[in-house]
């Protein structure tokens, strides 16, 4: 292909990307430096800031909170996926890509009405233990971080399971051969092979949930709040745009340092 | 292959019900008699899905979601369809840095995306416009239209394409009259799945779009949020049904992508 017909077909898709992706976080990271004035302000606000420390630290207990959730969760999904045939694997990776592609606002509100003062797991509760038995699940942190694992649980199940398919049967067929029981293969052939998968799946999640802002806001605690959460309160509620600003610059500074620790794993997890 | 414990296998279908759990719940909702957000409903009618059609806002936001869906859809393929050609076929230097940038969006927080998106339009006087929030879905679903794209290109024969410029082929007629049939499904799939990304959209829509370019996920946001309207299982449910057209067709066409290529 002549380098002038690479230029063309790739022409519109670097302009939409240079004047609607790349100048307008440029831009809002000269926001957060007050532009050309470059003043520390809003950054020195921030450090500061109680209420900022408190939800840095929400922000990454909820994260790594889900993130462990999930992955106690997707573990056996992916397991489960890789052992059964071809063919019903299709069958069940709906159930996976389902909830995947669903918009996260049905999700959020589904999950008011199961986890709600009146909600189904509560009226079980009730039914089961009597009428005191009802568990405060919405609107603070549990809530959140079902949510939460509920969005992240395919991005979790994808990469383990491609782990898995990838080890092939005869090295389990070896460990059987010399006499290891199920537990022991598991333990010492399955679990260790699939760990790049693992890993691969807990950046991806930790990436996520670090800048999830729609779960936090319609399950969690109302004074719960995470770093997009209070990036929304300072654009809208505050109107201090160099302080929104310099809290989105934050939070995409620690998930860039996700996603290049993610990029030099080794194996074929990578994302590119 | 081993057969799996029962204990596995219970485990496994536990975290099943857990995922399908809420797309599920919503339904029955939906045709409840009473305004009251109470699952199982006791008496079933069409009541909701009445107020829903009937409610002006709630039409006009469903009406904007299909016209921000449709355009971003047009802008995404147009635009990702010959990057994705570009960056499969040919080599330059600076490629995977290019791809990276192109694809940079899938990854970027989306709160991040949304804030720089809101700063900009507001000094460009685009804020609120229906511009804005197609710009905005555009970048956010053109890399999944060239992940598709790519992947697709990976099975047709470059040859086919060597062959007609052999054959006295421009560059151009070969994109267009070799290259854009064979990619047809995966453009298909591609299109499908930026549909529905942008008509489910709603960080970017919700700092993005104004009081009269509100789209259904940003009414829907505030309904949960703040009046919890008895109208939401129906719109769940409408949403719930597109994502199951739009999954099932776009791996439908994926997988007889693959299986002529």
């Amino acid at each position: 292909m002549r380098s002038r017909h690479v230029a063309l077909f790739l022409a519109p898709s670097l302009l939409l990307m240079a004047a609607v992706f790349l100048v307008p976080l440029g831009q809002m990271a000269a926001t957060s430096v007050d532009g050309a004035a470059l003043s520390a302000r809003a950054y020195e606000e921030l450090a500061a800031s109680t209420l900022f420390r408190r939800v840095l630290a929400n922000t990454f207990e909820i994260s790594l909170g889900s993130m462990l959730a999930t992955l106690l969760l997707g573990y056996p999904i992916a397991y489960h996926l890789s052992r059964v045939p071809p063919a019903r694997r299709a069958i069940y990776m709906v159930m996976v890509l389902l909830p995947f592609w669903t918009s996260i606002l049905v999700k959020s509100f589904a999950f008011t009405v199961i986890l709600g003062e009146q909600g189904i797991v509560n009226s079980l509760l009730r039914f089961a233990f009597g009428p005191t038995a009802a568990l405060p699940l919405l609107f603070n942190r549990t809530g959140a971080i079902v949510g939460m694992v509920h969005y992240l649980l395919p991005f979790m199940v994808f990469p383990i399971l491609v782990s898995l398919l990838a080890q092939g049967s005869d090295l389990h067929k070896a460990a059987r051969v010399m006499g290891a029981g199920r537990t022991r293969i598991f333990l010492r052939v399955t679990l260790p092979l699939s760990l790049p998968g693992v890993l691969a799946g807990c950046v991806m999640t930790l990436v996520l949930s670090l800048g999830s802002f729609v779960t936090p806001e319609l399950l969690g605690g109302r004074k719960d709040l995470m770093m997009a959460n209070l990036v929304d309160f300072y654009t809208r509620v505050s109107l201090d745009w160099g302080v929104s600003s310099a809290i989105a610059v934050i939070l995409l500074v620690l998930t860039g340092m996700l996603i290049v620790a993610l990029a030099r794993l080794p194996g074929e997890h990578k994302l590119i | 292959m081993p057969r799996q414990s029962l204990l596995t296998i219970a485990a496994a279908w536990a975290c099943y019900a857990f995922l399908i759990a809420p797309s599920l719940i919503v339904i029955p909702m939906s045709f409840n008699n009473s305004s009251e957000l109470i699952f199982p409903p006791t008496t079933f009618s069409l009541r909701l899905y009445r107020e829903f059609v009937g409610g002006a806002d709630w039409m006009s936001a469903t009406r904007q979601s299909f016209l921000v869906a449709s355009l971003t859809t047009a802008v995404s393929v147009a635009v990702g369809i010959p990057a994705a050609y570009a960056l499969a076929r040919a080599d330059f230097p600076g490629r995977r840095l290019l791809g990276m940038v192109l694809l940079a969006p899938m990854l970027v927080p989306t709160i991040a995306v949304a804030l720089g998106l809101y700063l900009y339009f507001s000094s460009l006087g685009l804020s609120g416009s229906t511009l804005a929030l197609v710009l905005g879905h555009s970048i956010l679903t053109v890399p999944f239209v060239m992940v598709i794209a790519m992947a697709s290109l990976r099975h047709i024969d470059a040859n086919l394409e060597v062959a007609a410029k052999v054959m006295g082929a421009g560059q151009m007629t070969v994109f267009r009259r070799v290259v854009l049939p064979l990619l047809a499904p995966a453009a298909v799939a591609g299109a499908l799945f930026a549909f529905l990304i942008s008509f489910d959209e709603v960080v970017v829509a919700w700092f993005v779009s104004g009081i009269g370019t509100a789209t259904l996920p940003v009414k829907m946001y505030s309904a949960i949020h703040w009046e919890v309207s008895p109208v939401l299982p129906v719109v769940s449910t409408l949403l719930t049904g597109l994502s199951l057209v739009v999954c099932t067709a776009g791996a439908a066409l994926q997988k007889k992508d693959r299986a002529d290529g």
